[in-house]
């Protein structure tokens, strides 16, 4: 694997850097209930962040 | 009726009777032992880890060289805390093993100038100029033989031997005048049966020393992990490896006949910028999970992306840069029996009162 080419992961991480703000929202809302997590509980806030992230990785 | 009416027809029963003679001692022995359940041959092995899964986990690791270099950090610092180790013990090792070698950390480590910071002279001999022959093995030719060409090679009398799995050990009793391990044993299936072996190919009043991860390490992963397969996905899917408990070690190796046994646990935290390094170079080390029914193909985008958050928020101090990850390292050391061995005090023949010695008052 030549180092000089980005790995699908390394662009992955470029973008998800650039939702601090939405990622820090789904993480708190996450953490806020962490014993009682349910499928879908944050599904608005995750929605925001994928978005964003979408946004982001669109980006050149 | 009676009782010994009832049981009477199943003692008859050629089904239930056990035509071999019976090797139990007699003080167990019974008449009428039942056998209703057959045991198979040999002792059933616990599997945990799929071992083919870790082998090409390891070799692919390893055939990135400059990121599989890169990612060394954590085994050399613990190969050389593992080495300061032998310190302590004043003798010359003739023949040692160095049990999963990984990239033969142990050997680079071993090689290292001026080991003993207290030194009276001031500075001291490599550690390898104690040990004659030291014997790698390992169950990844590429990882193994990766550094071959490196200085340290030349240093020390050093062979690398592949072995196709290392819960069976090709070596004879009583060969080694100590066992070191690093980083390695923590991906074992059976680890009693392996301790057994280590303790059975040592001399005796021989060390075995060996560090592992254990309990605790990585445990942001696997937190923040679970609770994003249950935010996204509705369940939990084991993506970090399970791993062995302090507790356990003390037991596992008297069991396995060794003597005066040390166990110790020490943290190494280090700091990424973000879960997907971190993730990365577990990767490069040939650390990542192989756990038997682990889900196959890679973590959904969803959940790592769901991740990145939960563990920024969960285990990020305020203040910081990068996330935290945790690596706890249990080092334990056990000697083979042998005679002149020295032996623990008898219980309450101490003469002096630690509490007077150690200065310490009211609890």
């Amino acid at each position: 694997m030549a180092s000089t080419k980005t790995r699908p992961i390394e662009k992955f991480a470029k973008a998800a850097s650039k939702c601090s703000a939405e990622a820090a929202a789904y993480g708190k809302c996450v953490v806020a209930d962490y014993n009682a997590v349910q499928k879908d509980m944050c599904a608005k806030e995750f929605m925001k962040l994928k978005d964003c992230f979408l946004a982001a990785s669109k980006k050149p | 009726m009676s009782l010994a009416r009832i049981l009477r027809p199943a003692v008859r029963s050629p089904r239930l009777y056990t035509p071999r003679t019976p090797t139990y001692t007699a003080s167990s022995s019974c008449p009428s032992r039942r056998t209703y359940a057959s045991q198979t041959p040999g002792n059933p092995v616990m599997e945990v880890f799929n071992r083919k899964t870790k082998h090409l986990q390891k070799d692919r690791a390893a055939r990135n060289i400059e990121e599989s270099r890169k990612t060394d950090y954590i085994k050399d610092e613990v190969a050389t805390r593992l080495c300061e180790r032998l310190l302590d013990i004043k003798r010359t090792f003739p023949q040692v093993l160095d049990l999963g070698a990984n990239s033969c950390n142990i050997a680079r480590a071993l090689t290292m100038p001026d080991p003993d910071p207290d030194a009276p002279t001031g500075s001291s001999p490599p550690l390898s100029t104690r040990i004659s022959h030291l014997t790698c093995i390992d169950t990844s030719e590429a990882l193994l033989h990766r550094d071959a060409d490196e200085p340290f090679n030349s240093q020390m009398s050093l062979t690398r031997q592949v072995v196709p799995n290392l819960e069976s050990l090709p070596f004879a009793e009583n060969s080694f005048d100590a066992v070191l391990s690093s980083l390695s044993i923590h991906w074992i299936n059976d680890l009693p049966s392996l301790l057994a072996q280590v303790n059975s190919i040592l001399k005796p009043d021989c060390p075995f020393i060996a560090a592992m991860f254990g309990g605790d390490t990585l445990f942001e992963l696997r937190t923040s992990l679970q609770l994003a397969d249950l935010e996204r996905r509705g369940g939990v899917s084991p993506h970090v490896s399970p791993l062995a408990d302090v507790k356990d070690v003390g037991g596992l190796l008297n069991k396995a006949g060794f003597k005066m046994l040390t166990v110790d646990v020490e943290d190494i935290v280090v700091e990424y910028p973000d879960t997907f390094a971190l993730m990365q170079d577990l990767q490069a080390m040939g650390e990542n999970n192989a756990i038997l029914h682990r889900e196959l193909g890679p973590l959904s985008r969803e959940v790592l992306l769901a991740n990145e958050a939960i563990y920024r928020q969960l285990h990020m101090q305020e203040g910081d840069r990068g996330v935290p990850a945790t690596f706890r390292l249990i080092y334990m050391i056990g000697w083979k029996e042998g005679e002149g061995q020295a032996q623990p005090l008898e219980r309450g023949s101490g003469q002096l009162n630690l509490k007077d010695l150690l200065g310490g008052g009211s609890f």
